[in-house]
């Protein structure tokens, strides 16, 4: 069997003395969207954020396998060059870094550390004028400092623009949708399914069954109370929509 | 403690005093001996405590036997050099430049222990007047060579009405214990404009003393910066004076402070007719066991009425063991103002870091990023090619440990 691009064993996290996450078990195969809905609270944001490696957080049990290399004692950066992305729900703003001095050096750090040689600028350029294009993104926007000023919708499809430069083997979107309008939901879910080349997979967190009728995942899962508590296809979105979180959580009113 | 008990005098004090009097200059020998160097309780220099801090100073300095390298090189600059407190010959002047010398040094009778060392032990000034548009930037290079010394040098420039100008001094020298104690004294005339940025590079042993005076006519326009990216110990103080209505200056400053460091910027602006702008902007960066001091002073004259004045001090620690001290002070004595001042510290932001590491950068690489966007205003202002280039090379250096 080949191996999943994530396996998720066993997961346990606490921030301080809190536990959030109580046994998440998850594999997400090469090339599958795989889809987390939960109420607020839930843990899912913090599900990302351990993916990531924030420091903030203590896994206290478990393990998280990106193609079959456990990555829980790697630095965030080192999780990126092996292959990991996490789109923010609320990308950082960093007065006094140009993006295009950003993004050049965050794709010339992860070659580097893949030991392959760096991209040159005139490569670097037509990279990110063809991603840009696709994602509406003008070279305006580029020349600003990073997320700097940006409206809500503009900071989400310069998370997509990173995503698809850096070119990740397993995205997390988290809450990708959180304040986007309609339009600009459609630019962002048309720049992510662009991504989706049959390798690549996907973890996209949200609460609303909306952005999965734009980024159709292959199974949707069910966030409560730090773990996973039902699965199945994009139908289990659409009853979820329909009956509210309160039947899968265990505790329902 | 009665006031009439004599002060205890120190080593570097008596050496100091010995000097003053080899200078001939006696009254001053004698103020030293009765006040001591200032302690922590005279305001000025209550976080720069010379009596504890300057614990010896090396004999006066001769003529320098040689130069060792430049520290700065700014393609393209018109350089002249002080050594060891003397004025060395200069190469033809660009167009709109008349080099000078005269005796003595040039700052004014304030009330303050370098000034007024300064002026006893300065044997000549190097004097610049500069016209029209002065097209290369002109570039200070000041030295203290040889074994260590103690010496005094000094700079008048007079920016005549309407000319416009980039000055750079730089400090620097061989790797010794010197004391070194610079004046500058700086008039606009009406409507000049002038840029005066000043870099200390001296080696890690020596003791960096400058006195920055400015003096503003109508409309006149003035940017500073002042980086202290050297020395042991190290003062720089910026005393401005607005004498002409419709004028104009941005004051920036930034310590660069790394373990067992004191470096200080003190700043005294003066606001003394009406209709006068300045803005303030002074930032700090600490690392190892250090001390990281910015002074700065707003006076606002009775008549000074419309004064719109706004001072920003930032501080960014790197380690635990790094102190960072700043002391904003406004005096305002008009009712018709607008002035302002904040003061900040932290570290490096977490969420930012995470952010960048999350990309892939390793965390060396993100931090250094992160201070040079916290320093990116400071120089962002510098409109020479060559000259900024040189000013991030020195920013960069420090951050890389270099």
């Amino acid at each position: 069997m080949t191996t999943p691009v994530l396996e998720i064993r066993n997961l346990h996290a606490r921030i301080e003395e809190r536990e959030i996450l109580k046994g998440v078990n998850l594999v997400i195969p090469a090339g599958e969207v795989h889809a987390i809905m939960g109420r607020n609270g839930s843990g899912k944001s913090t599900l990302s954020y351990v993916l990531a490696g924030k420091e903030d957080y203590e896994v206290t049990e478990g393990e998280i396998l990106l193609n079959g290399e456990n990555i829980l004692e790697m630095e965030p950066d080192e999780r990126a060059a092996a292959g990991l992305f996490l789109a923010f729900q609320y990308p950082i703003e960093i007065p006094g870094v140009a993006t295009m001095t950003f993004l050049k050096a965050a794709i010339n750090a992860q070659r580097k550390a893949r030991g392959e040689a760096e991209l040159s600028t005139p490569d670097f350029m037509r990279a990110v004028k063809e991603a840009g294009a696709q994602l509406q993104i003008d070279s305006d926007m580029l020349k600003r400092p990073l997320n700097v000023g940006f409206s809500g919708g503009e900071k989400k499809r310069a998370e997509i623009l990173q995503m698809a430069l850096l070119k990740p083997s397993l995205a997390v979107l988290d809450e990708t949708d959180s304040g986007l309008d309609i339009d600009a939901l459609q630019v962002v879910s048309k720049g992510v399914n662009a991504l989706r080349d049959g390798q690549r997979s996907m973890l996209v967190i949200t609460h609303y069954q909306r952005l999965l009728n734009h980024i159709v995942p292959d199974v949707v899962h069910v966030f409560s109370d730090g773990r996973i508590v039902e699965s199945g296809d994009k139908d289990l979105a659409l009853q979820l929509e329909a009956k509210g979180y309160a039947g899968f959580d265990g505790e329902a009113a | 403690m009665s006031v009439l008990t004599p002060v205890r005098l120190g080593p570097a004090e008596q050496t100091l005093i010995a000097q003053l009097q080899s200078a001939g200059a006696a009254a001053q020998a004698e103020r030293l001996s009765g006040s001591g160097l200032p302690t922590r309780r005279v305001e000025s220099y209550h976080y720069t405590d010379l009596k504890q801090l300057l614990r010896s100073v090396p004999p006066l300095a001769g003529a320098a036997p040689g130069a060792s390298a430049p520290a700065l090189e700014i393609a393209g600059a018109y350089r002249l050099m002080i050594a060891n407190g003397r004025v060395q010959d200069a190469g033809t002047a660009p167009a709109g430049v008349i080099v000078g010398r005269s005796e003595g040094s040039v700052l004014t009778m304030r009330d303050d222990v370098l000034v007024r060392l300064n002026a006893a032990l300065a044997g000549e000034s190097l004097s610049l007047t500069l016209e029209g548009s002065v097209d290369p930037v002109i570039q200070i290079d000041r030295r203290s060579e040889g074994e260590a010394a103690h010496s005094a040098g000094s700079v008048r420039i007079f920016v005549a009405d309407g000319a416009s100008a980039t000055i750079v001094e730089t400090y620097s020298g061989s790797d010794a214990a010197h004391v070194s104690n610079h004046a500058s004294y700086i008039s606009l005339g009406k409507g000049a404009r002038l840029s005066h940025i000043a870099v200390d590079l001296s080696s890690g042993q020596a003791t960096h003393f400058a006195t920055h005076e400015y003096q503003l006519a109508e409309d006149a326009k003035l940017h500073t910066l002042a980086i202290h990216a050297g020395a042991s110990l190290a003062r720089t103080q910026i005393f401005a004076r607005f004498a002409g209505e419709g004028s104009h200056a941005d004051f920036s400053g930034l310590n660069l402070v790394k373990d067992g460091q004191h470096l200080d910027i003190t700043l005294d602006v003066n606001h003394a007719v009406p209709n006068t702008t300045s803005q303030e902007r002074f930032k700090q960066i600490a690392r190892g066991r250090s001390r990281a001091v910015f002074q700065g002073r707003l006076v606002v004259a009775r008549h000074a009425q419309k004064t719109d004045a706004k001072m920003m001090m930032q501080g960014l620690m790197l380690s635990d063991e790094a102190e960072i001290l700043s002391k904003p002070e406004l005096e305002i004595y008009a009712d018709d103002v607008v002035c302002g001042h904040g003061s900040t510290c932290g570290q490096i932001d977490e969420t930012s870091l995470f952010y960048l590491m999350s990309r892939g950068i390793p965390r060396a690489e993100a931090e250094t990023m992160l201070v040079r966007a916290f320093l990116e205003e400071l120089v962002d202002p510098i409109e020479d090619a060559e000259l900024n280039e040189a000013l991030t090379a020195v920013i960069d250096g420090w951050l890389l440990g270099r």
